[in-house]
């Protein structure tokens, strides 16, 4: 390089103001001086990701086509053709059946424990160690910080950081988050914790931690868990499912107990989430778990602690979702 | 070089800005999002720091990576202390506009260059979160990432490198009389071509 001193100065003076940036936002934390940074951000590239999620979500869901089932290429490639040409006439009519399929779930969802919601689209995810997401609602549809964000299947996450347009989801299997949750059938509570980026070098399957408050409280493999709720229902509201116990730790004569817990969630191809913004009149308890399968349970029946004992909401025989149930549950707490 | 009275610095400045931009917007909303094995995406933002770098020199290099890095410390997503990626990208743009003067003797550099971009960042960029005591950057988890990130990084550097290289060179067509630029971009462009059709 010809300019080598000046290029040293200009070089020394970024790595300085590198430096004093993350000393000034590392002390501030919460509230750093700057976080008008970070709303800046939002407020710049939370329209252009909201573009460019619509641009790239049909060669998006393609790759996942291609991914999801690697030994079905050929056939992947035809109905890849056919999809492409169907979801033009879709979006012709301004109908996403895909999208609509889930809103529904997500609805029957939210209707079951009395949620009231807010869709979103997932458009961009964090990158290095975070498990972090952006949807494409924002303060101006009502979305505040530390509100539950939930999917058909179960729980996602809560609200970290809210733009104009764009929110930032801080996923449930972040290291940084953790969820009071109670296992299904009984009062034993427990903290469900993430594992880093989304579960990776400790087996994909089982990326969330489950420590049980209580070291001698019974727990089997197969039980499920639900959100406990937090004080004033933020930032986790109750009775939202999260997963199904998988494997339970040594118990090494700790305080707690760790289980691992394969989430009802998946992680890696989130779209269509739901943002609660209303947390439910009563705790739902279990009334949102989807029905238990068919193999008889450790526990003694599906769903013995439903409240009042309603018959209602353990039909047999039911695929899917269970129906709104008839009786909205009240439960004493 | 920035202060050259050159007619063309302001629309190679933007040149770069438009190639950061699309760089980051595709990796949060494209690439972070792919579900690849392990969990790890190739990043995009620093492999077009990387060629930004080779073709223009340190100077631009480093400008250009605390320019990408604070983008990528406040878009949307984004949870981490601000200045991070500014620190870590700015760092890799000086040293990899160090090796572009090396370019012309030495073919393999681009990819030495990427491969150590990548390596070096992903170790940087999570040695400044042990420093600050980040739960996230735990070493098991470092440890499982820093392989695959450099692969993927090595696997879509000769494609983001080609769009990099096309872009400027398109730029600078009709400018053949400044060779400084002109040798080092078309060798790397053939570079590219061949890495691409590996």
């Amino acid at each position: 390089m010809k300019d080598t001193r000046r290029t040293r100065v200009v070089l020394s003076v970024l790595l300085v103001t590198a430096l004093a940036m993350i000393t000034a936002d590392y002390r501030g934390g919460d509230h750093s001086p700057l976080g008008g940074l970070r709303g800046v951000g939002a407020a710049v590239f939370g329209p252009v990701e909201r573009a460019s999620a619509a641009v790239v979500r049909p060669v998006g869901n393609t790759l996942d086509a291609i991914t999801d089932a690697p030994g079905e290429r050929r056939r992947a490639d035809r109905l890849q053709r056919d999809n492409q040409r169907l979801r033009e006439r879709l979006r012709a009519g301004h109908l996403d059946q895909d999208r609509s399929a889930q809103l529904t779930r997500l609805l029957g969802t939210a209707g079951t424990g009395g949620y009231r919601i807010r869709a979103a689209q997932v458009i961009s995810a964090g990158q290095g160690f975070e498990d972090t997401v952006t949807i494409d609602v924002g303060s101006r549809s009502g979305v505040r910080r530390d509100m539950t964000v939930m999917s058909a299947d179960g729980l996602v996450g809560r609200v970290t950081r809210v733009g104009p347009a764009t929110a930032t989801v801080l996923l449930a299997t972040d290291v940084t988050s953790s969820v009071g949750s109670r296992l299904e059938d009984s009062k034993e509570i427990g903290i469900v914790q993430g594992r880093g980026r989304r579960g990776l070098g400790n087996g994909g399957r089982t990326p969330l931690r489950f420590q049980l408050l209580d070291a001698n409280a019974p727990i089997q493999v197969g039980q499920r868990l639900v959100t406990l709720g937090s004080q004033g229902e933020s930032p986790y509201v109750p009775g939202v499912p999260v997963g199904v116990v998988e494997e339970i730790g040594n118990p090494a004569g700790g305080l707690t107990r760790t289980a691992y817990v394969r989430p009802f969630v998946r992680f890696t191809s989130l779209d269509v989430v739901a943002v609660v913004v209303a947390a439910p009149k009563t705790d739902p308890r279990d009334a949102v778990l989807p029905p238990a399968p068919a193999k008889p349970s450790p526990s003694a029946s599906p769903r013995p602690s439903g409240p009042a004992g309603s018959p209602a909401s353990g039909k047999p025989g039911r695929t899917g979702r269970p129906a709104r149930p008839t009786t909205e549950p009240t439960s004493g707490d | 070089m920035l202060n050259a009275p050159e007619p063309s610095a302001a629309g190679r400045n933007a040149l770069a800005v438009i190639v950061i931009v699309v760089a980051l917007v595709l990796q949060v909303s494209v690439a972070n999002r792919l579900p690849l094995p392990g969990e790890v995406t190739p990043d995009l933002v620093l492999l077009a720091v990387v060629a930004l770098a080779l073709v223009s020199g340190s100077m631009t290099g480093m400008v250009a990576g605390f320019c990408a890095g604070l983008a990528a410390d406040i878009i949307p997503p984004a949870d981490h202390t601000i200045g991070r990626y500014a620190l870590v990208y700015c760092l890799i743009g000086y040293v990899c506009g160090l090796a572009s003067a090396e370019m012309d003797r030495q073919s393999l550099v681009p990819f030495f260059a990427v491969a150590a971009g990548a390596l070096a960042g992903t170790v940087l960029y999570a040695a400044t979160g042990m420093m600050l005591g980040d739960p996230r950057a735990t070493w098991g988890t470092v440890s499982g990432m820093v392989p695959l990130q450099v692969l993927y990084d090595v696997i879509a550097s000769p494609f983001v490198v080609w769009a990099v290289l096309r872009v400027t060179r398109r730029y600078e067509r009709g400018e053949r009389s400044r060779d400084r630029f002109a040798v080092p971009a078309a060798r790397y462009r053939a570079m590219s071509g061949r890495g691409g059709g590996l």
